[in-house]
């Protein structure tokens, strides 16, 4: 099979959705611009000014516009460059993307098919304020759905199920996997959301990772077998609506879960996976749950400072290694 | 009428009263049925204008099962049937809404208009001034309507209004731009028609600035914080009444043919409260419906 990149494969599902439906369009910064190579490339040339288009530099207005435009009959998607200037247009994601539809008792005609490309990630340098990933925050806000593709397989195919669902998506791609190569089918293909992928199976200890962080957890998860620890790392893929199923099935078997996250662990994804585990599964656990992730600080710029606070290969394999010799 | 229900202790929230700010259905007045408009989250003038049934609006603010949102919205609810998209429970969001649908208008050529409402309180917002921004680069179709009430909250406009009129504003941003008499209501209607026309020509947006009054306090049951002589002053230019003497001045209709118009609403608001009444509440397992869309 042949092996693009990342943002080849989003490009792809962004082509491929435009051209099937023409109520698609795509709003934001820099998508007139866009480099041939990047996620948004060549869709100017292909649609045209008018589903192709530049924004004010006032993120409401990118996400209220959206969701006006979907009232109207579109399927908006914004692309917000990164998930650090979103966090201005909290009210209309969060209140009108979100809760509208529900508000509005779920009128037949207050359908909100809207995509919000968001991009995550330290590990660049970046300091506090263009290194975020809130993933947990959208995830506590009731209505949004939350893509969090790992591969290039993954993001075309989770991408397309996003454009043609009939509610707000918030699609976090990463920094450091846009540049990423892997395994794309030539044929068209979905992903449905909800179904987490096995990325790595094992039996002793369960990883449960999105993004970057699943990546990550598979490396470590390579050179802690070499320590004779065998771990199974889980990538739901999707965290609204989430798989518990298949993290309580993988649990059962190896009776441990670490969560790694990016995000500030406090009220994070880890507290809420383990909490749930523990609600359906706590007589399977041989040991605590437990977490890898930011220790509730801004993400420092400094190299060595923005090591320390976010996750790496070392600090997961050190706590998984710790769960293990704590539960034997 | 909804207030009397509200200080009855009928309505589980207060209100926010739109009366002396009517004048604005000779705006509403020149709309087409498939324009939108986005709304303040005062009054019910603009449903009632647009034709919604005032026993589903009443039905919404008891919380009922037959509410225009099943009782999920109360006083922010929506009539999409005719065009209302809903008020925004954040000030100066819809202005943002507004920008959307000018946009889905544009992509589909259509010559569709967006009638979009905000207070003189909500103009402080950048969210209002961001999305006319965006209107005017855009030249989308899309009609800015400040209803001047002259406070914001319990606030008066000295605190937080640095215009003397809003229509300062449409010139700095170089579009058409008007600040009239928001109680005379054939004005309204006159300026409204040129706005419309501007936007369906495709030739941008435009803003007009209604100067009224609100009659009740900023919430029914709320603090009042303005004096007697003003209340009074803008109570003898109410333009249910001050429109209801031009309509008799000028013959177009007699005192016993208003008698029976009022005569008509009054059994008709009648009939609603009934409707509302007797309208079951939602059972509780709905409040795990209407969350996503199928």
């Amino acid at each position: 099979m042949r092996a693009i990149r990342f943002s080849q494969a989003m490009n792809e599902a962004l082509h491929e959705e435009m051209q099937r439906d023409e109520s698609v369009f795509i709003q934001g910064i820099g998508v007139k611009y866009a480099p041939p190579g990047g996620h948004a490339g060549g869709l100017l040339e292909a649609f045209g000014e008018a589903r192709v288009r530049g924004v004010v530099m006032d993120e409401p207005v990118i996400a209220g516009s959206c969701v006006g435009a979907a009232l109207a009959g579109m399927r908006p998607i914004a692309d917000f460059s990164l998930a650090d200037f979103a966090t201005c247009a909290l009210d209309e994601i969060f209140g009108k993307a979100g809760k509208w539809r529900y508000m509005h008792g779920g009128n037949s005609d207050m359908t909100l098919p809207i995509v919000f490309i968001e991009m995550i990630g330290g590990y660049t340098s970046g300091a506090a304020e263009h290194s975020q990933s809130p993933t947990a925050l959208y995830l506590h806000s009731p209505g949004l759905k939350i893509a969090v593709p790992t591969t290039p397989y993954d993001a075309k195919g989770l991408l397309k199920t996003a454009i043609r669902d009939n509610n707000p998506v918030v699609f976090f791609i990463h920094k450091k996997l846009m540049g990423l190569e892997g395994e794309v089918p030539e044929e068209e293909y979905l992903l449905p959301f909800g179904k987490a992928q096995v990325l790595r199976p094992g039996v002793d200890v369960t990883v449960v990772a999105t993004s970057y962080m699943a990546s990550l957890a598979q490396s470590a998860a390579d050179n802690l077998v070499k320590q004779g620890i065998d771990v199974e790392v889980i990538d739901p893929r999707t965290l609204e609506p989430l798989d518990i199923d298949s993290i309580l099935v993988s649990v059962r078997k190896t009776g441990r879960l670490v969560v790694v996250d990016e995000d500030v662990e406090r009220c994070g994804i880890g507290a809420e996976i383990g909490i749930q585990v523990m609600e359906s599964e706590f007589k399977s656990l041989k040991g605590p749950v437990r977490r890898v992730g930011n220790p509730n600080l801004p993400v420092p710029y400094s190299p060595i400072l923005e090591k320390t606070v976010l996750p790496s290969i070392e600090s997961i394999e050190s706590v998984v290694c710790e769960l293990v010799a704590e539960s034997h | 009428m909804v207030k009397e229900q509200v200080l009855a202790g009928k309505i589980p929230s207060s209100w926010l009263s739109g009366k002396g700010q009517e004048g604005i259905v000779g705006a509403l007045a020149q709309l087409r049925g498939d324009d939108y408009l986005t709304f303040t989250h005062r009054g019910a003038y603009a449903f009632i204008a647009r034709g919604s049934d005032p026993g589903r609006l009443l039905a919404e603010l008891f919380g009922k099962a037959d509410g225009y949102c099943k009782g999920k919205g109360g006083r922010h609810m929506a009539d999409l049937t005719h065009g209302i998209y809903g008020k925004s429970g954040t000030i100066g969001a819809h202005a943002t809404l507004a920008v959307g649908m000018g946009i889905a208008a544009q992509i589909k050529g259509s010559d569709q208009v967006v009638l979009s409402a905000f207070g003189d309180g909500t103009s402080n917002r950048g969210t209002t001034y961001s999305s006319i921004n965006a209107s005017v680069v855009k030249k989308l179709p899309i009609i800015w309507l400040c209803e001047n009430n002259r406070y914001a909250g319990i606030a008066g406009g000295a605190e937080y209004f640095p215009f003397e009129s809003m229509d300062k504003l449409a010139a700095a941003y170089d579009m058409p731009g008007c600040s009239i008499d928001g109680n005379d209501v054939i004005e309204v209607y006159k300026q409204m028609e040129s706005a419309i026309l501007h936007a369906r020509q495709g030739s941008g947006p435009s803003l007009i600035e209604l100067n009224f009054y609100r009659l009740e306090p900023f919430a029914i049951g709320g603090p009042e914080s303005r004096s007697e002589e003003e209340l009074e002053h803008w109570t003898n230019r109410d333009p249910l009444l001050t429109f209801r003497q031009l309509l008799l001045e000028e013959g177009v209709l007699s005192q016993p043919m208003l008698e029976d118009i009022q005569r008509k609403i009054d059994e008709e608001m009648k009939v609603a409260l009934e409707f509302a009444e007797a309208s079951e509440y939602p059972a509780p397992s709905e409040a795990f419906e209407d969350l996503y869309a199928p």
